[in-house]
């Protein structure tokens, strides 16, 4: 039952092109890095990319035949799998997909990708599938690399031996691949799947003499078909022995790579340097960019509201509602899409995986596991495909750990927060101070989280045994094509995840902070005050006597007052709960309003002046000291602040569990640090 | 019966897998999918490199290259005449 939800809500999200019921079905299916998404790819002309590292396709993806096949029909592509006996939560999808999908059903053709330099593998699922009883072709992989040591795989007597139909493909130059559409086209002609649906049932755990005597009967095939290509070459020549040890070494040129990138010293160093590189450039590269779309907004904003008439509700609904809304989903996109393209170029050079092997050791010491590396690493991009990137961890305790501790990790909607608050307490000569902090942030949240994930595994023992089984795939040259249409995708997916929660927020807050005054009475006795004057009055009186501050007053303040904060920032951070980020220009809102502040300098510059005008409830002490801005700091750093994090991560876990315990332990966490933090320095006498 | 694994061979050396998961406590262990992804008795494996703490081992077997944790090694056990071939 539980298997079944979650196969559906994957399908779900997963979704590029519906397929309608009527059309046949073609599935893709191969183990981890045989080549499938790129035979996806070419077949549908999808945007999707092959991946080196297992378990990219994390989750299902559909399309249609391109029209050049002239051949209507659906293609289903989903994550590699090793046999039909799934050992984790994304091989699962794979195989409950292949035998029920919640929508398709059965597929009329199962299309098997092979890697030919390792078929002795490969040929192990094939058989597996056969013997379910599908209707399966091969689709024969990677034949020029088989081709460069010489030996080359006969299919026509691999389809005699299996009784199926074997095509040799080369996606990329796209060679085959007609052949392979039509094979499919004449088995789905052939065959009534209702008919078919009675001959196929879903294999029982194998046993170990079960697997080793498939491994016979692979190996058994292997010495029939795979074959010299050089015709010249006499059987003589073709020792026996040499002719072993051939076919099944893997990339010579890989194995070199390794001696260096696998190092017990220089494969630390070159990880360090890489993931240094990787975090600089979050930094360098993607807050210029950040700003930009910011001001793009911010512009956007003052030119539609020249449009519209003034000191109306739906007029001020338009400009700070909808459009800073959007301006708050689209302004983490830089970031994302900077940090995914540098993961894409790891992954499909090879060396992610690598990473993620040299990395274990450490992790286990903190119950967690090589490969949650990829989805911490994503986390500081994102939490949202961070979360769903844990489903390559295939010991549950170890999953949910991982996504216990994603939040931890800096994410990008964190970065302008931090930037604005580091901004407050650097004096503007030294910036290269905040620059500093501001990594020592980001190294804080990796520490945060080992700590987290190592309390918690040491109170909650589990049987489950840990494990990590990592294919390495060959390094390749990657392409970038597939990169950035990789990259396309997941930061689509986080702007259909996280966009409409953080809208219908901005929305929600918006409403607080404009009703239920929405046209106050202001006495304008003196002559002497202009018309901009009259406006900021109306706008903090509407502020002051809103939903939001009453909320804020009578709920807010009482509870942050041992902080340092008042209820403005406690509307502000209530507003970061659609997205950290929109902390910012809830404060913007909050603040500039109520502060006397100077429009025509930049949106951080008239924070700041506001928040050092700001005082404090009593209006004797300023609001913002650096023990109140740090508290703030620490306050950010351990919040569950993200309603979509909760929302994924109820998804993903299939219950509450996880994302209550996130929003009660972490909240509670940030509460008592920034506690302490606020009251520490203050003893320390720093104000 | 020898107990050499996997995990004993150096960088560099093969040998040929004789049994995998005899000595392992846990039935249910994780040998059948070791077996599943080609570590099957009769097979030649080459220990490519190790991580620093010797944990995990990248193996290459049947033309790929899998890591596996010492713990996971140590089930694969090998012929004891392992050469550096």
């Amino acid at each position: 039952m539980a298997q079944a939800t979650k196969a559906q809500n994957c399908h779900e999200t997963g979704t590029l092109t519906e397929i309608t019921n009527e059309k046949p079905v073609i599935a893709l299916i191969g183990m981890p890095n045989s080549g499938k998404t790129t035979l996806f790819n070419s077949l549908t002309g999808s945007n999707f990319k092959t991946s080196n590292y297992p378990g990219a396709t994390v989750e299902y993806s559909t399309g249609n035949l391109a029209g050049k096949y002239d051949f209507e029909s659906g293609v289903l592509d989903s994550p590699g799998i090793v046999s039909l006996n799934p050992s984790s939560p994304d091989e699962e999808i794979a195989i409950d997909g292949l035998f029920n999908h919640p929508r398709f059903g059965l597929p009329n053709v199962v299309i098997i990708t092979a890697d030919s330099t390792q078929i002795s593998r490969q040929l192990f699922l094939v058989k597996q599938v056969i013997d379910s009883g599908f209707k399966t072709i091969i689709a024969l992989t990677m034949n020029d690399l088989l081709g460069r040591k010489g030996l080359e795989i006969d299919s026509e007597k691999l389809s005699e031996v299996l009784g199926i139909p074997v095509v040799k493909i080369n996606s990329k130059k796209g060679t085959g691949l007609r052949e392979l559409i039509e094979e499919s086209k004449k088995i789905i002609l052939l065959y009534n799947i209702e008919h078919l649906s009675s001959k196929i049932y879903k294999p029982s755990h194998p046993t170990e003499e079960a697997i080793a005597k498939l491994y016979d009967f692979t190996e058994e095939t292997e010495q029939k078909v795979l074959i010299h290509n050089d015709k010249q070459v006499s059987i003589d020549v073709i020792n026996k022995k040499v002719f072993r040890t051939l076919q099944r070494k893997p990339d010579e040129n890989s194995m070199k790579l390794d001696k260096f990138f696998l190092h017990p010293f220089w494969g630390i160093i070159i990880f360090i340097i890489s993931m240094g590189i990787i975090f600089t450039s979050i930094f360098w590269i993607a807050q210029p960019l950040m700003d930009l779309v910011d001001s793009a907004f911010s512009s956007l904003s003052s030119a539609v509201s020249n449009f519209l008439p003034g000191n109306t509700w739906y007029s001020d609904l338009i400009t700070n509602g909808v459009i800073n809304g959007f301006g708050s989903v689209m302004v983490f996109v830089p970031q994302i899409v900077i940090l995914f393209i540098l993961l894409g170029l790891l992954e499909d050079t090879g060396y992610l995986a690598r990473a993620a092997m040299l990395i274990d050791r450490p992790l286990t010491k903190f119950g967690l596991n090589g490969r949650s590396f990829i989805p911490m690493l994503s986390g500081y991009a994102c939490a949202i495909p961070a979360i769903m990137a844990a489903r390559t961890i295939s010991n549950r305790y170890e999953r949910f750990l991982t996504i216990m501790i994603i939040p931890l990790m800096s994410c990008s909607a964190r970065l302008p927060v931090y930037a604005l608050l580091l901004a407050f307490l650097v004096p503007p000569s030294t910036p290269w101070i905040a620059g500093i902090g501001l990594g020592a942030l980001y190294l804080f949240s990796l520490i945060s989280g080992a700590v987290v994930a190592g309390i918690i595994s040491k109170f909650k023992k589990t049987d489950e045994k840990s494990t990590f089984m990592l294919e390495l795939p060959p390094y390749r040259t990657p392409v970038f094509r597939h990169i950035f249409k990789n990259t396309y995708y997941k930061s689509a997916v986080y702007v259909k995840q996280a966009g409409p929660t953080i809208i219908i927020i901005s929305l929600l807050l918006w409403a607080l902070t404009y009703f239920p005054n929405t046209s106050p009475q202001i006495e304008t006795g003196s002559s002497n005050v202009t018309e901009q004057q009259i406006n900021r009055i109306i706008e903090s009186e509407r502020l002051n006597t809103s939903y939001a501050a009453t909320i804020g007053k009578y709920v807010f303040e009482p509870v942050l007052k041992p902080l340092g904060w008042d209820w403005r920032v406690g509307v502000s951070l209530i507003s970061a709960f659609a997205a950290r980020e929109v902390f910012v220009s809830a404060m913007a809102i909050t603040f500039n309003i109520t502060e006397d502040s100077d429009n025509s300098d930049n949106l951080q510059k008239s924070i700041l002046t506001s928040m050092r005008n700001a005082k404090s409830t009593d209006g004797t002490q300023p609001l913002f000291t650096t023990a109140s801005t740090i508290a703030l700091i620490i306050y950010f750093m351990f919040a569950m602040q993200c309603l979509s994090t909760v929302a994924v991560a109820r998804k993903e876990t299939g219950s509450w569990k996880i994302p209550l315990m996130q929003i009660v332990v972490y909240t509670f966490m940030a509460y008592i640090l920034a506690f302490i933090t606020y009251n520490g320095l203050n003893l320390l006498g720093i104000r | 019966m020898n107990s050499k694994s996997v995990a004993d061979l150096n960088i560099g050396e093969s040998a040929v897998i004789t049994s995998v998961g005899d000595d392992c406590i846990d039935v249910h262990c994780h040998c059948l999918r070791l077996m599943e992804l080609g570590f099957t008795p009769g097979q030649e494996v080459t220990v490519v490199a190790k991580s620093p703490f010797k944990n995990p081992l990248a193996i290459s077997v049947r033309g790929t290259i899998i890591a596996l944790r010492k713990g996971e090694a140590e089930c694969i056990k090998i012929n004891s005449n392992g050469s550096g071939d």
